[in-house]
C-alpha cells in the first residue's frame, strides 16, 4: 500500500477562524486504493478539513494537494477525480432520486448506470419518489449514489453511517470494501465514532482540537495505548515517583498505570526503588480499540489543560 | 446541465405558484377597483378631463395598462427581488450549495445559470402577466382603442389615442422592455444573496432596498439622486404607449438599466467566485 502514489497530500495544514485554530499542523496522505478514516469528536476539525479539501475554504497555513492540485485554486479540475458526500446529506426535496442522478453529475449517467447505482445503494424502488419523502438514511444513500457517478479516484464521505440502521452500516462497510476491490478507488471517511470506521479503514487519523493526535492502523492504535499495570505497596508514593519520570502516568485505587511504549520495566523498578515503593506485581494491559481511542483523547485533554486559542 | 437543474428546481418549487396566486389576486382587486370607481365616478355620465373622458375611454386595454403599470413598478420588482434573493442564500441556508460545488462545475457557471433561469422565468412571468391583464380586460370589460391622458401615470404629456391593433402591438413591445427593467432588481438581489447565509434575510433586504430606492426616486426632494438610482428609470417602457415613441429616451434609459444590471451581476459574480463556504 505504501508504494502506491499519494492522491492526497496535506502538509502542516492550519486553518484559523478569528483567533481560534480549527486545524493546526496537520499532515496526512491518502494513497491510491487506501481507506483512511478521520476520527474525532465534534469540533475536532474534521468538517473544516473536508471543506478545505473540497476547495470551499482556504487554508490559513500549510498546503493541500489533491491529485497534485490546490483544491481552492483548481476546484473544478479536482472535482473531476474526487467526489464528496457531506453530512448531513442536503438534497433538493422537490426532485426525485432519479432526477438528482440525472442532473447533478457533470457527466449525465446513462439509465443503466443510474439503475446500477440505485440498486447498489438500495434505492431502486424509490427512484421516482420526491426526496422530501426520504428518511435520513435514504438521503444518505442517495448522497453516496451521487458521489459514485462516475466512480471517482477519491471518495470523501462525511459521517456516512449517520442515519443508517446497524444492518445498513454493516452493508455500507461491505459495499465500500467491494468497491475498493473492484475499482481501487481511495476513500477518506470522516466519523466521530471509531466503531463506524475501524473495520473498514486501513489507517486512522484521530483529530482532537485540530491536531492529529494519532495516525496509523488499528493495531498501532492499540499498541500505542497499552500500559503497564503496576500493583505496588503505596499507590500515591508510586504515582509521585513515576510521574516525575514518565508522562501520562495515572492511578486508580489499586494500581499505577504507565504508558507501555514510554517505559521499560527496569526503569520503572529503579524509580520505584528509589522512592521506597515495593513492586508487588506488574503486567501489560491492552485496551479495546474504543478504549484506546477514548484514552488517547483523555490523554490529550490532560496534556493540554487550557485550550489555547492561539499558540 | 446546470441550467436544466435550475429550471427543474424552479418548476418544482412553490414560488411560481405563490407569485401566480398573488398576481391573480391583484388583478381581481384591480378589476374590482376599476368597476366600482367607474360606476361611482362616471355612472352619471360625469366627464373627467384627465381621468375618464367618457365611458368608452374605460375599456379592457386601459385596464391592462393600469394593472400592468402598478404591477411593473411594485409587484413584479418585489417578485424579482425575491427570486434573486433566494438563489445563492437559499442554497446556502438549505445546505445544498456544497452539493452544487462538489461537482466539476465552475462557480461562474453555477452563478450565471441561476441568473439565466431566474431572468428567463421573470421574462415569462412578465409575459404571462401581460396576457392575464389583457385577457381579463377583454373578458370583463372589452377592448377598444387605447386613450391615455396626462396624469398620475406620466405616460403621456398630452391626450392621445392608439387604435386597438396598434395598442396590442405596443403591449407586445412592452414585454421585453419591462422584462429588461426587472433585471435590475433581480441582479441587485442576486448580489445581496451572495453575501447572505439566510434566504429570508437576503429577500427581506433586497425588497427593502428596492422599496426605499423607489420612494427616493419618486420624491422631488431627492431629484439630484435620481440619475444614480436604477429605480428612476424602471418605468421607461411607458414611453412605448405614446403615439410618437421617444426611441432615443427609451434606448438611453434601457442602457442605463442594463448598465446597472451588469454592474450588480458583475459584483455578485466577483463576490461569489472568491467567497469561502463555511
Amino acid at each position: 500500500m505504501s508504494e502506491a502514489p499519494a492522491l492526497l497530500t496535506i502538509e502542516a495544514l492550519g486553518r484559523r477562524y478569528g483567533a481560534r485554530w480549527a486545524l493546526r499542523e496537520l499532515d496526512l496522505e491518502v494513497r491510491r486504493g487506501e481507506i483512511v478514516a478521520l476520527v474525532g469528536p465534534n469540533g475536532s476539525g474534521k468538517t473544516t478539513l473536508l471543506r478545505i479539501l473540497a476547495g470551499f475554504q482556504r487554508p490559513t497555513e500549510g498546503t493541500v494537494r489533491l491529485f497534485g492540485k490546490d483544491p481552492w485554486l483548481d476546484r473544478v479540475s479536482v472535482m473531476e477525480q474526487a467526489r464528496f458526500a457531506f453530512a448531513p446529506p442536503a438534497l433538493y426535496p422537490g426532485l426525485t432520486a432519479n432526477e438528482h442522478l440525472t442532473l447533478l453529475p457533470s457527466t449525465p449517467a446513462s439509465p443503466r448506470e443510474r439503475d446500477r447505482v440505485l440498486e447498489w445503494v438500495g434505492l431502486s424502488e424509490r427512484a421516482h419518489e420526491a426526496v422530501r419523502n426520504f428518511s435520513l438514511g435514504m438521503r444518505q444513500r442517495l448522497s453516496l449514489a451521487l458521489a459514485l457517478i462516475p466512480v471517482p479516484d477519491l471518495l470523501v464521505l462525511d459521517e456516512p453511517a449517520d442515519g443508517l440502521d446497524p444492518l445498513a452500516v454493516i452493508e455500507l462497510r461491505e459495499r465500500l470494501l467491494e468497491l475498493r476491490q473492484e475499482t481501487s478507488l481511495s476513500i477518506l471517511l470522516s466519523s466521530h465514532l471509531l466503531a463506524d470506521v475501524e473495520q473498514v479503514a486501513d489507517r486512522i487519523c484521530i483529530l482532537h482540537e485540530g491536531h492529529a493526535v494519532f495516525t496509523g492502523n488499528t493495531e498501532e492504535l492499540e499498541t500505542e495505548s497499552q500500559e503497564w499495570r503496576l500493583v505496588v505497596s503505596d499507590v500515591a508514593a508510586a504515582w509521585d515517583a513515576l510521574s516525575s519520570h514518565f508522562p501520562l502516568v495515572r492511578q486508580d485505587s489499586d494500581a499505577v498505570y504507565v504508558p507501555w511504549e514510554r517505559s521499560e520495566p527496569p526503569l520503572v523498578r529503579e524509580a520505584l526503588e528509589a522512592a521506597g515503593v515495593r513492586l508487588l506485581e506488574f503486567h501489560r494491559v491492552k485496551p479495546t480499540l474504543e478504549a484506546a481511542f477514548l484514552k488517547l483523547l483523555r490523554q490529550r485533554l490532560d496534556s493540554t489543560p487550557t485550550l489555547s486559542p492561539d499558540r | 446541465m446546470s441550467l436544466s437543474l435550475e429550471a427543474l428546481k424552479l418548476r418544482r418549487s412553490r414560488r411560481p405558484w405563490v407569485v401566480l396566486a398573488a398576481l391573480v389576486l391583484y388583478v381581481i382587486l384591480m378589476l374590482f377597483g376599476f368597476a366600482t370607481y367607474a360606476e361611482t365616478e362616471t355612472g352619471g355620465n360625469v366627464e373627467f378631463r384627465y381621468t375618464f373622458e367618457n365611458e368608452s375611454y374605460f375599456n379592457g386595454l386601459t385596464f391592462a395598462v393600469y394593472a400592468f403599470y402598478f404591477a411593473a413598478l411594485l409587484l413584479l420588482p418585489v417578485f424579482a427581488s425575491t427570486e434573486g434573493g433566494v438563489q445563492i442564500a437559499g442554497e446556502r441556508s438549505a445546505g445544498t450549495l456544497p452539493l452544487l460545488l462538489s461537482r466539476p462545475v465552475s462557480r461562474q457557471r453555477v452563478f450565471l445559470s441561476k441568473f439565466a433561469v431566474a431572468g428567463a422565468s421573470l421574462a415569462m412571468g412578465v409575459g404571462l402577466f401581460l396576457v392575464l391583464v389583457l385577457g381579463v380586460g377583454l373578458v370583463f370589460v372589452g377592448w377598444g382603442e387605447l386613450r391615455l391622458y396626462p396624469g398620475v401615470l406620466q405616460m403621456t404629456d398630452r391626450p392621445q389615442s392608439l387604435s386597438q391593433a396598434e395598442a396590442l402591438v405596443r403591449f407586445l413591445w412592452v414585454w421585453p422592455a419591462a422584462s429588461l427593467a426587472m433585471l435590475a432588481p433581480l441582479t441587485l438581489s442576486l448580489l445581496i444573496s451572495t453575501w447572505s447565509r439566510s434566504a429570508v434575510n437576503a429577500v427581506g433586504l433586497s425588497v427593502s432596498i428596492y422599496l426605499v430606492l423607489s420612494v427616493i426616486s419618486e420624491i422631488h426632494f431627492f431629484r439630484e439622486l435620481r440619475p444614480f438610482l436604477f429605480t428612476s428609470t424602471l418605468g421607461y417602457w411607458r414611453g412605448l404607449f405614446r403615439e410618437d415613441i421617444p426611441w432615443s429616451q427609451i434606448f438611453r434609459e434601457a442602457s442605463r438599466l442594463l448598465a446597472f444590471s451588469a454592474a450588480f451581476l458583475g459584483v455578485g459574480l466577483w463576490r461569489f467566485r472568491r467567497q469561502e463556504e463555511r
